[in-house]
Parts: structure tokens; C-alpha cells; sequence
């Protein structure tokens, strides 16, 4: 067929779409979620008070030697609980911290120790890193200094040096969901930054100076950067977003000395652009056979296929495998992409230092509902019918909780730990969902009520998890959608998204949750309902605290055990980032987050966003119309402390 | 060159020969007949009875509030017409060129700005509008003008001026528990070229109303 056939064809296609065509009401179907025991939500603590209960429990944390050498390689920083590393503490993506000087004993005396305004008023979704005594922040692509880097000392709150790159103010445009970055990477005295418009840094983590900078995408593409980079084995990883650009996904291996790429990793296409090689071997038979990433597809769509990596990467030393997951497939209208757009919403298994796949599972074969599944992959050892197994704790987009044996692949449970209606199951023997077919979007028709919405059960905020309690802490959102597709012609570095999405509270009104979820007995084991999603990252600590934040300015301790609330703090602007903790050359331990809402749940609060069109930001205007009546943006690293009285009494214990 | 009365397949079809290097609608391979690297920029040159809008009185309008010496020096444009059809027209180009994609359905606004108030920082006149189309913004509004012909960029222009037609109770915005009062019906319930039409009670972020 010709071009302008092709082309009248679709433009036909679009005018037709015109007249509406309601779909019939669709009714949730039966809950394939089983019923859990709930903890009520524990009765909310005045702010910034204390538990009148002593401090106990608490026993002295590991203080920094400093006449002994300070190791400045990452795979010794990571088994160091003073540090926080990277931005999910180690290569088992836990981001548990042995430390427990704060305890639940004794958080409610917890008290800010020092501030820091990054001067960006957009989402501020990245963790802050410490490193021997200095912590290292960097803001998103805002303020008069865009993607700007921060070093300060730990224990005073100096600033010790910023770098500011030059990114091209263009990338805003291209960037789907707030122009947010989620952080930076540590090893060997080198600090790696990415800009929202592709380039990969290198600076000297003592001095702020450039070492070297690497252009690693185009905008022009669509492609951005958002991901925080992990470094495993001198090698920067590091992958693309643009989901909605009609990008082609990658990760890519940058030499850590030199800025040289190493290699990169394709998530569509031919088998010698995915890596896949003699060592892959797929987990169930469909995910076997060459070239799965051009036969999955109609001709060439895998060029605009999507599959973008911008979330988590985690590691296995000892299998030597790195774990990622892939974005949804472009468009979001899935009638111009028949059949199972492999690799995109996959979760890869490859060897760091080739590339080369040893595994791909795909939870979300030809994706109906932007279900990305960037979400973490942890790494943990789980007794299961009991035998010790290693497994991915993978929370998935699509509302399920994947335990996936990682060595393999094959997925070991499933069980959907929202209200999901979009997926009735997941078939353990061929790795399949069991969707509900009544929902299948068709051209124009509008498919109401679909749960979870496009952010999935939970997006790319992260969990962590406990090896004490082995108790996975998941902050998430609790949202459905109504959805429309159009058709949708691709050009270059403009969106190719085809659908008008509304998003909206689920069952019940409320819009987020922070859960513990046991991935053993496969059930939510306490949660706590918030208004808003529950957009930052989770920690969790030996002194039984877990630490979250919410979009509407509370930053929360509660209990690991009992989900209680134990202490919170208001804060500047609502918080959708990372609690890390750590320790500082004074022997204290610090718990630090980076307040600032945004991120693509709090665009309608910090960009010239309408509350009153509810299709906006990709229909989550809709789900969060109400935000700004209650927080605006504004970014301030905020770094709390026991009083010193309190240290010593934990201390002494 | 002008067009009569555009259609989505004649826009389409002008969209590709001013193409260049540009990769369009990916499906479709490069074809050296159909994608004519020589074809030349879109030009101002009109037809005797359109409009005749040259360059040279499109760079006299300004961007800018202030003007030195309190010189008025907006030039009066003899502008196409920005009507009812011209805005369904525009309604229809704003999806099949994907302003939709970042401007969202009914211009709510996502990785653009929202076009359904009346905030427009590089000047809301209907000249203002096509020049920040036609040349792109710094901020990450491609420069629309190397592709798209004039006057899908005037009917895109009608299509704004509807969408940003939003009820004005005050001057300023006051945003509470109580505040804003409405919203759009949303797109998925009702579609059309005039979407500030059809309003009602807001949602607080809970399901719209049927």
C-alpha cells in the first residue's frame, strides 16, 4: 500500500472516530483479590510528638572509624549501613538499613537536623545519596539551574560544591510525566548524573569537577533520561525513557572511567539488538524462539515499539544477572499493535558484563493499559513449601505481586494486591494473565471503570523490604480509569500515545495505600489508606520503622510490625521521594527525604495543568484535580535526627 | 502555497512533501518519490482572496507586554477566518499532528501546557498563537511550521481559541475545598470542537459524573 493510502486511511480512520459510540457500562468483575486481614488505620498521632513509652530496643549502630580508610567502591559501600550508596541502598534493591539508633521506641523525638532548598519547584522523585560522610542530591530538570547537583557535609548541612549541566531546555517537551530524575550513582569517588535530555556525567565526587559527559540519546527521538544509573562492575546502567514517544528501548553499560559505552541493550527487535543469544533461555515457550522482539509486532512498529527502561535495576552477584523491567508498548491503542510487542513490559535477566539476556518474562503480553513494568525487582531469599528459594519480589504495575524464582524466571505466585479487575489471574503454567475480555479497548469506543488505571497498582515509587520482618513495605495508588483509544500516526519526537484516558479514586474513595505485604503467605498483613497515591519510595529499618511520604505534606513514621503511626512532619511541599537513612562522621544516624511534589500523579500541582479538564496529564488530572488545594511545588531536602540526649539513651541501652 | 479547504488527507498528504529529514509516520519507509528532500519550506505566499499575511508583518507582532516608548506597534492582520468551521477543522488536525499527545484532549494540558484557560505566556492573539506554532517555543513546543502548512495552522488557532474559552467568574484563579467549582465533561462522555460547552459539578478526583 502507498503512503498517501496509508495516510488516507488513517486520517479516515480518525474522522470516522468522531461520532461517539458509548460502550455499555462495565461492571467490575468478580475481585480475583482474596480477602486479607486489615489492620484499621491505626488513629492518626499529633504531629512531631512523642510515644510515652521509653526508648528500648536499641542498640548501637555501627559508627564510622575515621582513621580507618574510607572504601569508596560500591560493592563494599553497599554492605556499610552508614552509607546509603545508591538510591536503593544495595544491589537487592531492600533499602532495609540495619541502623537503629531511631527505633520505634523512640522516633516520636525525631527532629529535623538541617534543610536545604534545591531551588526547583518540579517533582522531586530522586533519593539522596551518602557517601562517607557527604550527602549528594540533585534536583529535576527545573529552576534556573536544570538537573543541578548538590554535595553536603552530612553532619553541618554545608553545601560543599553543586554542578550544574546545560540541558537543552527542549527535553522538557518530550518528557511524558513531569520532568522528574529518580538520582544519581556512587562508586569510586565519582558521582554519575543523568540530564532530562540524554547525557550521562561523570564528576569527581570531592570536587564537583567534570570528569567526562556522554551523549547517550536524542531528543528528537522522544528519548529522556529519568532513571537513576546503578553501577555494577565499572559499568554505568542506564536506560531511556519515552514510552509515550514511540521510542525503541534501551539499557546501556557506560565505562565508569572513560564514558565509553560498553554496550546496549535493545528491548524490541532482532535478537542481535536485544542480546539475545545462546545463553537466553525464556521461562515459558512463547517467550522462546529468534527474533521474538520483530515477530511479536506488526512490519517495523517494533522501531516505535516502546519497551523504555527507566526504573530499577537490581543485582545478583553471585548468579552474576542484572534485573529490569521494560516500559509499556507504544501506542497506547493497542489495535495498531497486534500480537504480543515482546519485550515491552517485560522483566529481564541479563549478564552485566556482555549484556547478553539470560531470561525474559513478559507479565503483560500486548499491554491494553500503559501497564509499564519498570517496578523494582528485590532480591531475596524466600523459604517457600519449605525449600529456600531465590526469588524477585516484583509489586507489578498491573496489581499483581510477582515472586518470581530469578534464576529461571518462571513466576512462582501471583496475587493481586489492589483491586484489579483488568487481569482475573495469573496462569502459572504458561505465565499468562487472565484478562478480563470484556474490557478490550476498540477504536473509539470509551471502556469505563478499568482497574488499576494506567499508573497501575503501583508505578515506579519503590518498596522496600525487610529480612527481619520479611515483610515487603509498599507505598501505592488505588486508582481506575475510564479509556478511549484513537488511532495515532507517528512522528518523530512528538507523543504516540491514541487514547483520552480519565482517571479517577477506586472502590471505597480513597486513592492510595501503604501496605506490608507477606510475599510468603501471599497477603497484605496491615495497610494504611491515604487520600492521595502514595508516590514516594518506602525504607524500612532495624529499629522497626517504616518511613513514607504523602502527597499532601506528611512525612511518616509507623510501625514495621503494626503499620501504627509512630511520628510524621509536615512538610514544604507534598513528598514523592526517597527516604534513605545513614549515618554521619558524628555518629549519628540521619533519616533524609527530598520534599516537592510532582512526578506524573502531581503534575496538575506544579505545571500549567487545568484541574478542571480531567483528561489532562494522560487522564491523571482526573484522579487528582484536588491537589493544589492542597500543596504547590517547591523542593527542600530535609534531614532529621534524634536530639543528642536521645542518641546517647539509645546508645546506652 | 494554500489550500483551499483542507482535509485531514490533503494535510497529510502536504505534511509529507514538506518533510525532510524528519522520520514521519515511521510505518512507511523513506521513499524517495514521495519524500522529496528538495521540496521547499512552507512560504507565505498567498492566493488572490485569502488572507495576505507576508513575513514581514508577522515578525512586527510582538511578543512582549512592553513596548518602548509606548509605541503601539501591533499591525493590523487581515487574518483567515477563526469560525466554527475552522475549529472543527483544527479540532480534527489537533489529533491526527498529536498536539493531543502533549496538549491532552480538550488542551487540559500534560507535557505541553493547558490551552483551556486563558494563559498564554508567548501572547494570546490569534497571531501570537500561530507564531508559537510555526516557530516552536524554547521550552519544548516543536517548531510546527517546517511541516505544516499555514492554514492547518490558522484552523489549529480557531481550535485554541475555543478550547481556551473558559467561563471567567474573577480576575485572578482562586484554587480551595471549594474552588474551582466545575469542570469539563471529560472528553470520553462528550467530544466536540467546543468543549468549555459542557460543564459540571467538579469531582475532587472521584469519579465523573454520567
Amino acid at each position: 500500500m502507498g503512503v498517501t493510502q496509508r495516510l488516507a486511511g488513517l486520517a479516515s480512520g480518525i474522522l470516522i472516530a468522531a461520532p461517539l459510540a458509548f460502550a455499555s457500562p462495565v461492571r467490575a468483575q468478580d475481585q480475583s483479590q482474596k480477602p486479607v486481614p486489615e489492620a484499621n488505620t491505626p488513629p492518626t498521632a499529633p504531629n512531631n510528638t512523642a510515644p510515652s513509652t521509653p526508648p528500648t530496643n536499641a542498640a548501637s549502630p555501627k559508627t564510622q572509624n575515621d582513621t580507618e580508610k574510607q572504601s569508596t567502591d560500591i560493592s563494599s559501600l553497599i554492605k556499610d549501613d552508614n552509607q546509603w550508596p545508591m538510591a536503593a541502598k544495595n544491589y537487592a534493591n531492600t533499602r532495609f538499613s540495619h541502623l537503629n539508633q531511631i527505633n520505634k521506641d523512640n522516633v516520636g523525638q525525631l527532629r529535623m537536623a538541617w534543610s536545604f532548598s534545591l531551588g526547583t519547584p518540579r517533582g522531586q522523585e530522586a533519593a539522596p545519596l551518602a557517601v562517607n560522610g557527604t550527602l549528594y542530591v540533585v534536583g529535576p530538570y527545573a529552576g534556573v539551574h536544570p538537573n543541578q547537583v548538590f554535595a553536603l557535609d552530612i553532619a553541618t548541612g554545608d553545601l560543599k560544591w553543586s554542578y550544574a549541566p546545560k540541558p537543552d531546555p527542549a527535553a522538557q517537551g518530550v518528557a511524558c510525566c513531569d520532568v522528574v530524575t529518580r538520582g544519581l550513582a556512587y562508586d569510586k569517588g565519582k558521582i554519575f548524573l543523568n540530564t532530562l535530555d540524554d547525557f550521562s556525567v561523570a564528576i569527581d565526587a570531592n570536587t564537583g569537577k567534570e570528569l567526562w559527559h556522554t551523549k547517550l540519546g536524542d531528543i528528537n527521538k522522544g528519548e529522556t533520561i529519568t532513571m537513576a544509573p546503578v553501577v555494577v562492575k565499572g559499568k554505568v546502567l542506564v536506560g531511556c525513557s519515552g514510552g509515550e514517544m514511540g521510542v525503541r528501548g534501551w539499557l546501556a553499560a557506560v565505562d565508569e572511567e572513560t564514558g565509553k559505552i560498553v554496550w546496549r541493550a535493545y528491548s524490541t527487535g532482532p535478537d542481535a539488538e536485544v542480546l539475545i543469544g545462546k545463553d537466553y533461555h525464556g521461562p515459558y515457550d512463547w517467550l522462546n524462539g529468534k527474533d521474538l522482539g520483530v515477530k511479536t509486532w506488526p512490519p517495523d512498529k517494533w522501531k516505535i515499539g516502546g519497551g523504555t527502561v527507566w526504573g530499577w535495576i537490581s543485582y545478583d552477584p553471585d548468579l552474576n544477572l542484572i534485573y529490569y523491567g521494560t516500559s509499556n508498548p507504544g501506542t497506547w491503542n493497542h489495535e495498531q499493535r497486534p500480537g504480543d510487542n515482546l519485550f515491552s513490559s517485560t522483566i529481564f535477566a541479563r549478564n552485566p558484563d556482555t549484556g547478553m539476556a539470560k531470561w525474559a518474562y513478559q507479565p503483560d503480553p500486548h499491554d491494553l493499559w500503559d501497564y509499564d513494568e519498570i517496578n523494582e525487582a528485590i532480591v531475596a531469599d524466600l523459604t517457600i513449601d519449605n525449600q529456600v528459594r531465590k526469588v524477585l519480589i516484583h509489586p507489578g504495575r498491573d496489581g499483581f505481586m510477582y515472586v518470581i524464582d530469578r534464576a529461571t524466571g518462571k513466576v512462582i505466585s501471583a496475587d493481586a494486591y489492589d483491586y484489579v479487575n483488568s487481569i482475573k489471574s495469573v496462569d502459572l503454567n504458561t505465565g499468562r494473565p487472565v484478562l478480563d475480555e470484556a474490557l478490550t479497548p476498540s477504536l473509539g469506543k470509551t471502556v469505563r471503570n478499568v482497574c488499576p488505571a494506567s499508573p497501575g497498582a503501583k508505578d515506579w515509587q519503590p518498596s522496600a523490604w525487610s529480612p527481619e520482618t520479611k515483610l515487603l513495605y509498599v507505598p501505592h495508588q488505588h486508582l481506575c480509569m475510564n479509556f478511549k483509544t484513537s488511532n495515532v500516526g507517528y512522528i518523530e519526537g512528538t507523543p504516540y500515545v491514541g487514547a483520552d484516558v480519565d482517571m479517577f479514586a477506586g472502590p471505597g474513595g480513597y486513592r492510595g495505600e501503604f501496605m506490608a505485604w507477606d510475599p510468603v503467605q501471599r497477603k497484605k498483613v496491615w495497610s494504611i489508606k491515604e487520600k492521595y497515591p502514595v508516590w514516594s519510595g518506602a525504607l524500612v529499618t532495624a529499629g522497626d520503622v517504616a518511613f513514607y511520604g504523602t502527597m499532601d505534606r506528611w512525612f511518616k513514621a509507623v510501625d514495621a510490625k503494626s503499620g501504627k503511626e509512630l511520628w510524621k512532619f509536615r512538610t514544604g511541599s507534598g513528598i514523592i521521594g526517597q527516604p534513605v537513612t545513614f549515618s554521619g562522621s558524628d555518629g549519628t544516624q540521619y533519616v533524609a527525604i527530598i520534599s516537592g511534589v510532582g512526578g506524573w500523579s502531581g503534575a496538575i500541582a506544579v505545571a500549567e495543568l487545568d484541574a478542571r479538564v480531567r483528561n489532562g496529564a494522560l487522564g491523571f488530572t482526573g484522579a487528582m484535580q484536588d491537589l493544589p488545594a492542597v500543596t504547590v511545588g517547591g523542593a527542600t531536602l530535609n534531614v532529621f535526627a534524634l536530639p543528642k540526649n536521645q542518641q546517647k539513651a539509645a546508645s546506652a541501652e | 502555497m494554500r489550500f483551499g479547504k483542507p482535509t485531514i488527507v490533503t494535510l497529510a498528504a502536504g505534511l509529507l512533501m514538506l518533510t525532510f529529514s524528519a522520520q514521519i509516520f515511521a510505518e512507511d519507509k523513506p521513499n524517495a518519490e514521495t519524500n522529496n528532500p528538495e521540496a521547499p519550506p512552507p512560504t507565505s505566499s498567498s492566493d488572490a482572496g485569502m488572507s495576505t499575511i507576508s513575513p514581514e508583518q508577522l515578525l512586527k507582532v510582538p511578543v512582549s507586554g512592553l513596548t518602548p516608548g509606548a509605541v503601539d506597534a501591533r499591525p493590523k492582520l487581515n487574518l483567515p477566518p477563526i469560525d466554527e468551521k475552522a475549529a472543527q477543522r483544527g479540532m480534527e488536525n489537533f489529533a491526527s499532528f498529536n498536539c493531543v499527545g502533549c496538549h491532552m484532549g480538550n488542551g487540559g494540558g500534560g507535557m505541553g501546557p493547558a490551552l483551556s484557560n486563558h494563559a498564554f505566556i508567548y501572547g494570546s492573539s490569534p497571531e501570537n498563537i500561530f507564531l508559537s506554532i510555526y516557530q516552536g517555543r524554547p521550552n519544548g513546543m516543536p517548531a510546527w511550521g517546517t511541516v505544516l502548512p499555514e492554514d492547518a495552522i490558522w484552523d489549529l488557532v480557531a481550535y485554541i481559541k475555543n478550547l481556551s474559552n473558559a467561563p471567567v467568574s474573577q480576575w485572578g484563579s482562586t484554587v480551595s475545598s471549594t474552588s474551582p467549582a466545575i469542570e469539563q465533561v471529560p472528553v470520553e462522555i462528550k467530544a466536540g470542537a467546543n468543549p468549555w460547552q459542557y460543564t459540571q459539578k467538579f469531582s475532587k478526583g472521584q469519579k465523573p459524573q454520567e
